[in-house]
């Protein structure tokens, strides 16, 4: 008897709080890493972008390539990675009715791992024993410690999937037939793709610790490249996924619509599984030693995953189409006008799903073979992935953290701060806006990335590149205000904000929807499906490197 | 006796406005636009640079 008052009273107090104290603790540690993370790569990135733009010179300690590599590392790894975990945790504590506390235990050892991992990175960079930049290829070596560290990291991404897993295969247990609540199975897709997607990675990194030792002489450069964008690519999904789990989702409930169609929404998830890990090889396009009719099958496959976000495009426009014709809106394009511009979360999520038109479209242009032949290696491509990552995927994270982090820590988001963060995401998207076109357009002028400041002894050619690279300069600078803005804003919404409930938002489906067929959420024939994909488009030119291995590198020092 | 306009009753009108999605067909013909015009504007570049 006691036990089960326990029980109800413990379920009674979820439903009130939503989400537990241990849980809420366990996401606001994953989220203050993550902004934290944010914030010393944007100085860094402002840095790099004032070096590059000749306006500033490095001291001697400090190279452009070393902040290169931390800025890459801890945007692109530790800020993400850390945001997309606490948050789908969040999630799945809210949706599925709380962590098990063996669940809870595993993502807290996951967060030890990780943070031991960033340790064992960041000081190898500091000390300049790893300028090898965020892709980390070989035949540049690092300290092999760098190596140690991102294994460690990866051990406690690791930890955090098995968690979600468990979780995910409890609550199925004790709820036989039912389709589990649509952000759960987002997460799954999220934490599916962690696990398959760095498998290639974990095997890369294990096999440079013993090269960079000195135990063994040579590495193959070639599959190191291949194993490697298995997971790079795959990285930028899973950002995609997490967004757009808040596009699907939370928008629709923030601006007082509704979901547009659960079973739409559970096929992208899947069609985003199943197809995106040799979606990496469209990188390597231009690489020696891989047959034409195998980069045409890998163009295909990279193009595949631009479906599931032409009909992500579809139904986040008629969610706003039907709720601003609910809200009064006329014509063509008069519902546009009746959404909640001033409400930051909505203003960011959309200004992130506007941006996205031109960065996936970016992204086909990158994918097709010929095409890439311009822009490969250019300052197109870090335009693109800062249209890409930098916008859709950050201003949705932003846009998440203005009523996640309350809701987390039970406050509210005030009239101020909901301004404040209409200008931060102002700024952001002027800073972005001017910093990746620039990049965009130099990159198609032929100016390279991932090279400090040169104008190659003057060259005419260089030279011409110069204003553009002002305009990254001066893009760089409004960002970093932007940068100081979000994370004053993240960490006053969790310490300082009045105190008060605050909604997690979850839209409901519409009142005439048709029930969501069973059968999607058949997760053992997609991740079947998905490795059915990955043996397609990999065994041939993973055989191949293997087989006919060209010669390895010593590892080579070049800073 | 029934509101009509344009030879239809004004209540199904709304009703037509609300379930309207012309706006979104409109919509993703910008998106498509946008791909099809960044890829051809790039296509044009790698022509040219033959």
């Amino acid at each position: 008897m006691e036990a089960i008052l326990k029980e109800t009273l413990t379920e009674k107090s979820k439903r009130v709080l939503g989400v537990s104290p241990q849980d809420s603790q366990l996401t606001l540690s994953y989220i203050s890493v993550a902004f934290i993370a944010l914030f010393l790569g944007g100085v860094l990135g402002l840095l790099q972008g004032l070096e590059r733009a000749g306006l500033l010179q490095l001291p001697p300690w400090l190279n452009y390539y070393q902040v290169l590599t931390a800025h890459g590392i801890l945007l692109v790894i530790v800020l993400t990675a850390f945001f997309t975990i606490g948050y789908m945790y969040a999630g799945l504590s809210h949706t599925l009715g709380g962590l098990l506390p063996k669940v809870r235990k595993l993502a807290w050892i996951g967060f030890g791992l990780m943070m031991v991992g960033i340790a064992f990175v960041v000081t190898t960079v500091l000390m300049n024993d790893a300028s090898v930049l965020y892709t980390f290829y070989p035949p540049m070596a690092a300290s092999p410690y760098f190596y140690i560290g991102l294994v460690f990291i990866m051990l406690g991404v690791w930890l955090c999937c098995f968690g979600a897993f468990i979780n995910y295969a409890a609550w199925k247990k004790n709820n036989i037939k039912q389709v589990t609540p649509l952000l759960a199975f987002f997460a799954m897709g999220v934490f599916v793709l962690w696990f398959f997607g760095s498998l290639g990675v974990t095997i890369e990194v294990i096999t440079l610790i013993p090269w960079a030792f000195g135990w063994t002489e040579t590495v193959n450069v070639m599959l190191s490249r291949t194993l490697f964008w298995s997971f790079g690519h795959t990285l930028v999904n899973i950002w995609y996924l997490t967004a757009i789990s808040a596009w699907y989702i939370a928008v629709p409930k923030v601006i007082g619509g509704r979901l547009f169609s659960d079973t739409l929404t559970r096929l992208v998830v899947i069609l985003l599984v199943i197809t995106n890990i040799p979606g990496g090889f469209h990188h390597q396009i231009v690489d020696p030693g891989m047959s034409q009719g195998l980069k045409f099958l890998h163009v295909f496959m990279s193009l595949s995953i631009a479906f599931p976000s032409l009909m992500t495009a579809f139904a986040m426009f008629a969610v706003f189409e039907r709720t601003g014709r609910k809200l009064g809106g006329r014509g063509l394009l008069g519902w546009f006008r009746k959404l909640p511009w001033g409400d930051v979360r909505f203003l960011a999520p959309m200004i992130a799903m506007i941006a996205f038109i031109p960065a996936g479209a970016g992204g086909i242009v990158n994918t097709s073979n010929q095409l890439n032949q311009v822009v490969h290696n250019t300052l197109w491509v870090t335009g693109h992935f800062h249209l890409t990552v930098g916008t859709s995927v950050i201003l949705t994270f932003f846009g998440i953290s203005y009523w996640l982090v309350p809701f987390l820590s039970g406050r509210q988001l005030t009239a101020k701060m909901n301004k404040l963060g209409v200008i931060q995401t102002i700024i952001w998207t002027a800073g972005m806006a001017v910093m990746a076109g620039a990049m965009h357009i130099v990159g198609l002028m032929g100016a390279p990335r991932r090279t400090s400041y040169t104008t190659y002894g003057e060259h005419e050619i260089a030279l011409s590149w110069i204003p553009y690279e002002f305009l990254l300069g001066i893009g760089g600078t409004l960002l970093i205000i932007g940068v100081v803005l979000q994370v004053y804003a993240v960490f006053h919404l969790m310490f300082r904000a009045p105190e008060g409930k605050t909604e997690f938002p979850i839209a409901a489906p519409e009142d005439d929807a048709l029930p969501t067929p069973y059968w999607l959420e058949n997760w053992k024939l997609w991740i079947v499906l998905m490795l059915a994909v990955v043996v397609i488009g990999y065994a041939i030119p993973l055989v191949d490197l293997i087989v006919h291995a060209p010669p390895g590198s010593p590892p080579f020092r070049i800073w | 006796m029934k509101a009509m306009h344009d030879g239809k009753p004004t209540e199904d009108l709304e009703i037509d406005n609300k379930k309207s999605l012309k706006g979104t067909l409109f919509s993703v013909g910008v998106v498509g636009a946008v791909i099809i015009g960044m890829w051809a504007g790039v296509f044009w570049l790698y022509m040219a640079r033959l």
